[in-house]
């Protein structure tokens, strides 16, 4: 459970490069969301987010203790089959969903996480010491993608050199096997 | 404020600090930024990466990088933020801003702005920054406190302060290498580079000197910022402190 949090600590920076990326290149309009703070923690990981929406930006954190507009608590299996196209309403009916705040802005968030261009499904579903290595790979080959906005091979390199060196658990070329 | 303050490892009076820091930088600049690629393998350009890579820094935004030095973060800024956005590179110091100057002008990056001033007292008005940035600077800042507020007042609601330092690493096995390289090898690299051993037995020190993690964090979040996460780097060797304003 240790590794996950520090695993998804270093997630947090990917997705919201992943987010603002979304938000440069007009693809989402988080107009709505200005302002607001949002909570999202998973009840059976040790995954808690919070995303800040202001200055047409988002910023993702990791654990912090400060309250927010909405939150959002849920299992990791409902999160997939939200980011799946499940019926939040549905869901908030079955109570599956528990949510602090108003739901239409949670609704927006969840819009949002599902046009990200990373796997935050495998991310959410899988675990386990291993598979969290395995993953990394995958979604440092995204975040490279993201992160460079270009097709330069140069840049490319150097963000996994970068990888690498600052943050190994991180890479590629990270083989070690978490337990 | 106290009236002594530390320096290095040496307690000083409050009111010189800021003349003492003065000597060493206007005695390093010149080799600055080799002597920088030296002591750190190189490394100091990767966290500088990673830092602009976290800056969440878009098109025409409002950046200013406090303490810049040779401006190797304004560079990367000035590239993000295209000609409709502006970026300050900003130092205490006139020797290193002209080394920055130059720096820029060798590197063909034009139209970023040049402003001599002290962390402490910054001459903008509230609400005006959407990011900035202090890279190794922070340290040597007299009142730490007041410059975090400084920088707080200045950035606009929705925009991060980063702060790029070094810290306190966890591993022992780093830290005792660390410890030998810093006081031992890095001053006698200082000596023969840059005839300069003082300065860089000072820089020792002064990360020695320097809030931990934590400590850090909490400094930020005094300052008035929402919300205030770091990142380890290299081991903790160095970290990325990233304030939110809301
Ligand atoms: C180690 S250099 C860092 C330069 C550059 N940011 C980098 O990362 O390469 C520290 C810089 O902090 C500047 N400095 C020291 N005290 C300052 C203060 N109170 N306000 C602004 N800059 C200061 C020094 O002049 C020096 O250029």
């Amino acid at each position: 459970m240790q590794s996950f949090a520090i695993f998804w600590h270093k997630q947090a920076v990917i997705l919201e490069r992943a987010l603002n990326h979304l938000v440069i290149n007009s693809r989402v309009n988080i107009d709505a969301l200005n302002g607001k703070t949002i909570g999202l923690s998973l009840q059976d990981l040790p995954l808690d987010v919070h995303f800040i929406c202001a200055n047409n930006r988002i910023f993702v954190l990791s654990a912090t203790d400060k309250s927010t507009d909405v939150d959002i608590k849920l299992k990791s299996m409902i999160f997939i089959s939200l980011l799946q196209g499940e019926d939040l309403t549905e869901l908030l009916r079955q109570d599956k969903i528990n949510i602090h705040g108003d739901a239409k802005t949670a609704q927006l968030l969840v819009d949002l996480l599902k046009e990200v261009d990373i796997d935050l499904e495998e991310m959410a579903s899988k675990h386990t010491g291993d598979i969290i290595a395995n993953q990394l790979g995958k979604l440092t080959r995204k975040f490279n993608h993201i992160g460079t906005q270009s097709n330069n091979p140069f840049k490319i390199i150097k963000d996994g050199l970068s990888t690498l060196l600052i943050n190994p658990i991180k890479s590629k070329r990270y083989k070690h096997k978490n337990s | 404020m106290k009236n002594t303050t530390h320096f290095g490892f040496k307690q000083v009076a409050t009111n010189d600090k800021q003349s003492l820091v003065r000597d060493v930088f206007n005695s390093v600049a010149s080799k600055y930024n080799l002597m920088n690629d030296v002591l750190s393998f190189g490394a100091h350009r990767l966290w500088k990466h990673y830092t602009i890579a976290s800056s969440n820094v878009k098109i025409s935004d409002k950046v200013l990088d406090i303490a810049g030095g040779t401006g190797d973060l304004a560079i990367e800024f000035r590239k993000k933020v295209g000609d409709s956005g502006q970026v300050i590179l900003s130092d205490i110091n006139a020797a290193m801003l002209n080394e920055g100057r130059k720096n820029l002008t060798n590197k063909g990056i034009f139209g970023v702005e040049f402003v001599q001033l002290n962390a402490q007292q910054l001459p903008f008005d509230s609400n005006t920054f959407d990011c900035v940035s202090i890279a190794f600077g922070l340290r040597n800042v007299t009142d730490k406190d007041q410059a975090l507020k400084e920088i707080y007042r200045i950035l606009k609601p929705g925009s991060c302060l980063l702060i790029l330092e070094f810290s306190t690493t966890d591993s022992v096995l780093l830290k005792k290498f660390y410890d030998f390289y810093s006081f031992n090898i890095m001053p006698k690299l200082g000596g023969i580079i840059a005839d300069n051993e003082a300065s860089y037995q000072y820089l020792a020190e002064s990360i020695r000197k320097h809030p931990n993690q934590e400590t850090l964090k909490n400094m930020v979040l005094d300052a008035g910022f929402d919300f205030c996460e770091y990142h380890n780097l290299s081991g903790g060797i160095v970290a990325l402190h990233k304030g939110i304003k809301v």
